[in-house]
């Protein structure tokens, strides 16, 4: 097994720097658009990355992963709004709250194999949903919440102040990726990558499956509602959309242009994908028609990811390297 | 939720008649989407996420040659015969090239084609909402049936549907056509290995699907609004009949199709809220208990 | 002076949404605020089912900015409309009201979402101080409720409480004659159509008291198929049947329930009924359906009212709707406030606006008041009647008392802790 600590200590460099550049970024580059955009890819960031954990390293395709990210936006929010705690507080609820729903759906869902999990996990996604708009006096139905989410101090961070919330977002996002890749390339994550090769050797060297998947699937939905958390704090609400099978179908999206073999992928399809959103409907209301013209060459010219592409034209060019010289 | 008002239902006569054929009313015009989708996936082992996209292209169809024609049957040929001629450039054009790939990559596919069409059909048809209207010759008042109301329209729907699946399930089971077909959902080297061009066998069923979904549109557009993105609710719910009857299998498709509708017709009294999660429920609960479906095949 | 024509096609917005996104990418900070013009941002929806909302506001918009401009705009600026398309979804709607203002320089938001994007835009008119004018939103609790209502944001069309006053009033009469006490309900399932059906049934009671609803069917908003909804109806055979169901959804209900001659069975009020896109879509109508008037160019029954419509008629190629009217109030409110204040600032407006009275073709007198308390718009055109299958469409109309609108509304602000 590969030890962790060299790879710990690159990684919390990487992300150090990361996240300097980013707080930088509105003094370097003053627009208010770029700041928004920052937050909002670093909330769909970690959903997509909280994703691939079980799509590209469990291979266990769930259809539903967006129930967490709303589950944690409404989660939060309630909190904020009816129980009247701080925010520290609010975001320690929606951890638990969400690695609960992720136990009690994961155990059910895990049970099914391959596209059958796929259509189980999009069925309780959609129970959700039909649950949030119906259950109107809590969640306020189709209208989400409204009134906004209260955003009281604290440890000196107040995030009704701009620049706050982008620092928080940002630190939220570095953070909670540093950790997912700690996840990810520690024993446990190796074992699910033999999880996703060869179960049944898995099996045989004695592991668990069932529970490494149950893991795996409560750690992601955990992390897909941190990231319901941060958007949940930029628009002050939460919305059925959240909770609603499109959700879950960005988040594949995200990880399909961004690329399901490396770390960083989905994190750079959610930058994509926002991107192209932003750009093709300022210029125009055919959005339909441009964006899914981009997704078809996505799709059908590169038929793999932007860094799955970039990472295999690497290797091919190393492995010639390593053929023609040393 | 009013479980009084459900068993007062139950227990009455007229009412049960009307709920019945309700529910069988909605669910053949599902099995009618449901079908193309399952058979679809029996053969090509693909998710065809676009078939609600056919199927409002479908009404459409049917919209704009009501128009030139004042033709009602007219209309629904052209539904089926222009869907099935998309379905055709669709499959070899586009959706042929992920056949290998990950399951993703063709709902990614899917998905653009989609967003496409949802503007397509606004740029061509307009962003207002429209209505075709009823052939005259179903103009006329509704038949009472033991204290039920069903509309005659509605009696030709059925119809309709019945003939269709019956010769549906005759051409899968009693042509060559079908033999190919079924062969190839289970051994499609082997078939090809008997020098049959698998190609051509994979569009065929493309085309088959398509003009399925193309003619329920063509069949419910008098009684639809048309709209771009009309076929999203349409999509889900014939993919929830699908996974509850058995993905490939079209006994199945018909079988869940009717216990959709029924479930929508009875649920809409007991549950009037939550019709929608009721579905879901079942769908949940098949996945669960069978998860090939009530008439699928193991494994 | 020479009239200086703003060509707001889509094309130019195009363009110059186009430029605006490279500058906007490639090069920090853009400049907009330039002397002469004042950017209005216009977030709306342009795609999917509910598209006609957005386009017929922007077509009412385009008519109307021109004619403001003409007479110089706004204090001397003239207006630069930026629409974007939210698709329906409220946080596209508050991520594209933030760009209108950070990024686009819009000074002003006019808000043509319907009531779900709404409350979201008003969330970032609130964060970012923007004076923000709500045109299409009709839930009252947005300016009623002063836990929502904030300074900046006024309200330009009708709303739930206003129109369920009048449909009361009007139901009741006809209840009474005809003895009508088994009342259904057909509405959407969403907040919209729950609100509006539980305030009408609230005041069809306040006015007829023997009435009593035997049966409610939900159905949830764009479900194609009613069959359940309507059978269930038909088996209660309740004698009247409240429906606020609107635009491609009535239609094809509308479709399916005459096939089971539901028609012939209880008399319908259909608030959303008498819409020009409706009345002209169903091809069966059948007569005698009670509606409350959304836009119809016969009601007010004046020379302004018919000369609009025929206008927009002949330059869009088809009638306005309600959304269309209720845009022209929200942006001539903005014309008139920025002319008394002489100023094109937002709160300058907004200070103007609180409490004034406009000519308006589209008014009950003739004119329309906003009121300064909660900051939204009186005194607008409110009646009902029957249809026919052909122009006029509404060939009879009840109209509305305001006075008894608002004494109702007041009671039921008390009664909602709304004061």
């Amino acid at each position: 097994m590969l030890s962790a600590r060299p790879n710990l200590a690159r990684d919390v460099a990487i992300a150090a720097a990361v996240l300097v550049i980013l707080l930088l970024l509105p003094y370097v580059w003053p627009s208010k658009m770029i700041n928004d955009l920052v937050i909002r890819v670093s909330a769909f960031a970690l959903f997509a990355t909280s994703l691939n954990l079980l799509v590209g390293y469990t291979g266990m395709v769930s259809f539903g992963h967006g129930m967490f990210f709303g589950f944690g936006a409404y989660a939060f929010g309630l909190s904020m709004q009816r129980l009247g705690v701080s925010i520290p507080v609010a975001f320690l609820i929606t951890i638990v709250s969400s690695a609960l729903l992720g136990l009690v759906v994961g155990a059910i869902s895990i049970r099914l194999k391959d596209i059958y999990f796929s259509f189980i996990t999009l069925a309780f996604q959609m129970l959700l949903y039909s649950t949030v708009i119906a259950w109107v006096p809590l969640t306020g139905g189709d209208q989400g919440l409204m009134g906004g989410i209260p955003r009281p101090p604290f440890l000196g961070i107040d995030l009704s102040i701009e620049s706050h919330r982008y620092a928080f977002a940002v630190t939220v996002m570095v953070v909670g990726l540093l950790i997912l890749r700690q996840i990810v390339e520690s024993p446990f994550g190796y074992t699910l990558r033999m999880i996703r090769d060869n179960t049944e050797r898995a099996t045989f060297l004695g592991i668990n499956v069932f529970r490494a998947k149950l893991t795996a699937f409560m750690i992601a939905g955990v992390f897909g509602a941190i990231g319901g958390m941060v958007m949940a704090l930029f628009v002050s609400g939460a919305y059925p959309e959240f909770v609603n099978w499109t959700m879950s179908g960005e988040g594949i999206f995200m990880i399909m242009l961004g690329g399901f073999s490396t770390f960083i992928g989905p994190a750079a399809g959610a930058l994509i994908l926002s991107v192209l959103n932003d750009v093709i409907t300022r210029g125009t209301e055919h959005h339909g028609l441009f964006l899914g013209a981009v997704i078809l060459l996505f799709a059908l010219g590169l038929r793999k990811g932007v860094t799955d592409f970039v990472a295999d034209w690497f290797r091919v060019r190393r492995e010639a390297a390593s053929r023609t010289g040393s | 939720m009013n479980l009084d008002a459900l068993t007062d239902c139950l227990t009455s006569a007229s009412c049960l008649v009307t709920q019945t054929t309700s529910g069988l009313i909605i669910g053949m015009l599902l099995f009618l989407v449901a079908a193309g989708l399952t058979l679809i996936f029996g053969v090509l082992k693909v998710v065809n996420f676009t078939h609600g996209s056919f199927y409002m292209l479908g009404a459409y169809f049917a919209l704009t040659v009501n128009g030139l024609t004042d033709s009602y049957f007219l209309a629904v040929l052209a539904a089926a015969a222009g869907v099935g001629l998309f379905a055709l450039v669709f499959e070899r054009f586009f959706m042929s090239k992920v056949y290998g790939s990950n399951v993703l990559m063709q709902l990614l596919v899917c998905y653009a084609f989609i967003l496409i069409l949802d503007d397509a059909v606004k740029i061509i048809w307009g962003p207002e909402f429209k209505s075709m209207g009823m052939a005259t010759v179903f103009q006329r008042p509704p038949i009472f049936f033991a204290g039920g109301i069903v509309p005659v329209f509605y009696l030709f729907l059925i119809i309709v549907t019945l003939i269709i699946s019956v010769a549906l399930g005759l051409i899968i089971t009693r042509t060559r056509f079908g033999t190919v077909v079924r062969a190839a959902a289970v051994n499609p080297s082997m078939v090809s290995a008997l020098g049959i061009n698998t190609g051509l066998v994979y569009s065929g069923v493309f085309v088959l699907g398509g003009m399925l979904a193309g003619l329920a549109g063509g069949l419910a557009a008098p009684v639809r609004s048309l709209t771009a993105g009309m076929g999203f609710s349409v999509l889900i719910e014939s993919f929830i009949v699908t996974v509850i009857g058995g993905m490939g299998s079209i006994p199945g498709a018909l079988l869940g199709s009717v216990l959709i509708g029924l479930v929508r017709s009875f649920g809409s009294i007991g549950f009037p809220l939550f019709v929608e999660g009721l579905m879901f429920m079942l769908m949940a609960i098949i996945l669960i208990l069978k998860p090939s479906g009530l008439l699928g095949k193991e494994g | 002076m020479a009239r200086k024509r703003v060509d707001l096609d889509r094309r130019t917005v195009l363009k110059g949404a186009a430029a605006g996104a490279a500058a906007t990418i490639f090069a920090p900070n853009i400049v907009a605020a330039q002397n002469k013009v004042i950017r209005i941002g216009m977030p709306t929806i342009l795609s999917g089912r509910v598209a006609q909302l957005g386009t017929s506001s922007r077509n009412a918009i385009q008519m109307e900015v021109e004619k403001i401009n003409a007479a110089g705009g706004l204090a001397g600026r003239q207006i630069e409309m930026v629409i974007r398309d939210s698709k329906g979804q409220p946080q596209e709607a508050a991520r594209v009201s933030r760009e209108l203002v950070n990024s686009d320089g819009c000074e002003i938001l006019l808000d043509a979402e319907a009531s779900s994007g709404s409350f979201a835009v008003q969330e970032v008119a609130k964060d970012l101080g923007v004076l923000v004018m709500h045109t299409n939103s009709e839930t009252s609790s947005l300016t009623a409720d002063p836990k929502i209502r904030i300074p900046l944001a006024f309200r330009s069309c009708r709303q739930g409480i206003h129109d369920a006053v009048v449909s009361g009033a009007y139901a009741a009469e006809i209840a009474k004659a005809k003895k009508f006490n088994r009342w259904g309900t057909c509405s959407p399932d969403y907040a919209y159509g729950r609100d509006n059906t539980q305030l009408f049934v609230e005041y069809l009671k306040h006015f007829y008291p023997q009435a009593e609803v035997t049966t409610e069917a939900w159905p949830k908003l764009f479900q194609p198929d009613y069959t359940e909804v309507i059978t269930r109806v038909l088996q209660n055979k309740p004698q009247a049947l409240y429906s606020a169901l609107w635009g491609g959804d009535l239609t094809s209900w509308v479709d399916q329930a005459n096939i089971y001659a539901l028609f012939s069975q209880m008399e319908v009020f259909a608030i959303n009924m008498a819409d020009y896109t409706v009345l002209t879509a169903v091809k069966n109508l059948p007569k005698g359906i009670h509606s409350a008037t959304r836009y119809i160019k016969t009601y007010p029954k004046t020379k302004a009212n018919a000369e609009w419509g025929d206008a927009y008629r002949a330059r869009f190629k088809e009638y306005p709707t309600n959304w269309s009217w209720e845009n022209w109030v929200g942006i001539h409110f903005i014309a008139e406030a920025a002319k008394k204040a002489n100023s094109a600032d937002g709160k300058k407006i907004a200070e103007a606006m609180r409490g004034l009275k406009i000519d308006c073709p589209f008014g009950a007198d003739g004119t329309v008041t906003m009121r300064a308390e909660d900051q939204t718009v009186i005194g607008y055109a409110i009646g009902w009647g029957t249809t026919i299958s052909g122009e006029p469409y509404v060939p009879e109309v009840t109209g509305a008392n305001w006075d008894t609108i608002l004494k109702l509304e007041a009671e039921w602000k008390k009664r909602n802790n709304y004061t």
